[in-house]
């Protein structure tokens, strides 16, 4: 299988193209090393980070959002927000308070972006 | 009652905190006008990281972003008023304005315009067929969802790729919504690349080029759309057509500045950007009006606006105390071949290290950026790029004093 992608290390933005054959790895089209664990990772073990919004208890239907407090492994994205889903934390929410520690085991934490108060 | 400032700031999103930031340090007294009732702006809405990577070196959401510059503000000086609106600006920078204390004049020795921006609607891209509840602009969707915890539909159709649509794509596969694909009439992504990768294609959802929306239908709330293929002047292709069953239909479908105080003020606009034309101070052709943001040139990143904010707040601030000298016969700096547009537009005659904003017009591999001199034909920059894309707003420097007009160019 061919994945095409652009490295979104710097603006160079390098076209690479990766070949996954038989367990076996080729990157094309990068121009330096971080080019290549860029495409590797990528395609391999893809992370991301997330964010949603959930509702304040005690106020008027007021929201504050979270994100991660680091990237998580694509295929964590739906448990970790079913996780998230399950949060009523209440007033006062201040930005940067840890609503889940270490969610599933993941060792990043769910934290609160928006300050409700 | 007329209240007097040095510098009065019209807008509190990214933009707007920032040149009252860059105002204030440079030792004015600074009084931001903000219309809504927190600061902010479209900050407060965009949960999703990505903000900061160039302000404070790290990935955070924007209402992170929104608060530590809220707080910077609070705790340097400015005088911050929300659910104040600017109702109108004179050319002599004294606004009108409606505030919670009431009605009331402010003068200010310089003005900053940070207003933002408005998304296009379905009016303005004139999509026939029924009116059925169930069609957004994206930003709204967002502002729906993220704000006010609000379902907003089930079966999703987005027209437009622009970053907000593939954003809202991500956000609503979250929350358990399907979204059945992204049509784009251009035959490239208007969305940043990250975006397309990140909210589509790891979630599946079909991005469809060179394709729009030629029919919503529907009697109380949207029941489907139809889609067509387009040709390469954008009319849609007869027998191409196929309807899509979904209850909800996103536009993203580009934004437009917000200049309605900046016309009062008699500020001339650019017919590419839909913002101020301006010089490298950041300042309109009226004397003493800045502007800066969204509202002056469409951004992708608001770190890009807030650079922009901090640099105009600091020269309204030197106005504001006589540290300006007046603009005389600025030189021109136009968009040339394959260029969509470049900021500022003017800029003062000596001007050396200037920093030029440009967008190619459409996507470009292995080409030259050029700066020229437009009367002498001397090359005063030149730079290869492997990959240009109109999506990504770029920023180059000419060193050398600017001393004529100047043409960018793009060149195989």
């Amino acid at each position: 299988m061919i994945d095409r992608l652009t490295c979104l290390l710097c603006p160079l933005g390098c076209e690479l193209e990766v070949e996954t054959a038989g367990g076996r790895l080729e990157v094309r089209g990068h121009q330096c090393d971080k080019g290549l664990d860029f495409a590797s990772e990528e395609v391999l073990r893809p992370k991301r980070n997330l964010a949603a919004s959930i509702p304040v208890a005690g106020t008027d239907g007021r929201t504050t959002a979270v994100r991660l407090s680091g990237r998580v492994p694509r295929e964590m994205i739906f448990p970790v927000l079913a996780e998230i889903a399950k949060l009523r934390p209440a007033i006062p929410v201040r930005r940067g308070d840890v609503l889940i520690r270490d969610v599933l085991g993941t060792g990043v934490d769910v934290i609160a972006t928006r300050t409700v108060v | 009652m007329i209240r007097d400032v040095d510098v009065a700031v019209i807008g509190g999103g990214p933009a707007g905190l920032a040149a009252a930031l860059g105002a204030r340090r440079a030792g004015a007294r600074v009084l931001l006008l903000e219309r809504d009732d927190r600061l902010g702006g479209i900050l407060n809405q965009c949960i999703h990281d990505g903000f900061g990577l160039v302000l404070y070196n790290e990935s955070i959401s924007g209402p992170e972003y929104a608060e530590r510059l809220a707080e910077d503000a609070v705790r340097e000086g400015i005088v911050v008023e929300t659910g104040a609106m600017v109702l109108d600006l004179a050319a002599g920078r004294t606004m009108r304005v409606n505030s919670r204390g009431g009605y009331g004049l402010v003068r200010a020795k310089a003005v900053v315009l940070a207003m933002g921006c408005r998304e296009r609607t379905r009016d303005m891209i004139e999509i026939p067929g029924d009116r059925p509840a169930g069609v957004w602009t994206a930003g709204t969707a967002q502002n729906l969802v993220n704000l006010r915890n609000l379902r907003i539909g089930n079966e999703i159709v987005i027209l437009g790729s622009g970053d907000i649509g593939l954003i809202m794509a991500r956000r609503l596969t979250f929350e358990g919504l399907r979204v059945k694909g992204v049509f784009e009439i251009l035959p490239w992504a208007g969305g940043l690349e990250r975006n397309i990768r990140q909210c589509l294609f790891d979630f599946s959802i079909p991005l469809e080029l060179s394709t729009t929306v030629i029919d919503i239908r529907g009697r109380e709330r949207v029941s489907s759309v139809v889609v067509a293929r387009v040709d390469d002047r954008l009319k849609p292709l007869a027998g191409t057509e196929r309807e899509i069953a979904c209850d909800t239909l996103l536009l993203s479908v580009g934004l437009i500045p917000e200049n309605e105080l900046s016309r009062r003020a008699g500020v001339v606009l650019s017919p590419a950007t839909g913002g101020a034309v301006v010089d490298e101070m950041f300042m309109t052709t009226v004397p003493g009006i800045f502007s800066c943001g969204n509202v002056l040139q469409i951004h992708d990143v608001a770190d890009g606006a807030s650079l922009e904010g901090f640099e105009a707040g600091k020269n309204a601030a030197r106005f504001a105390r006589g540290a300006v000298a007046a603009r005389e016969a600025p030189a021109g700096i136009a968009a040339g071949a394959g260029i969509k547009y470049v900021l500022p537009q003017i800029v003062r005659r000596g001007t050396a290290g200037a920093g030029l904003h440009f967008r190619v017009a459409e996507p470009r591999r292995n080409v030259w950026i050029e700066v020229c001199g437009r009367s002498s034909g001397t090359t005063l920059f030149r730079r290869k790029y492997p990959r240009l894309l109109p999506s990504e707003l770029q920023r180059i420097m000419v060193k050398t004093a600017i001393e004529e007009d100047l043409e960018v160019s793009a060149h195989d």
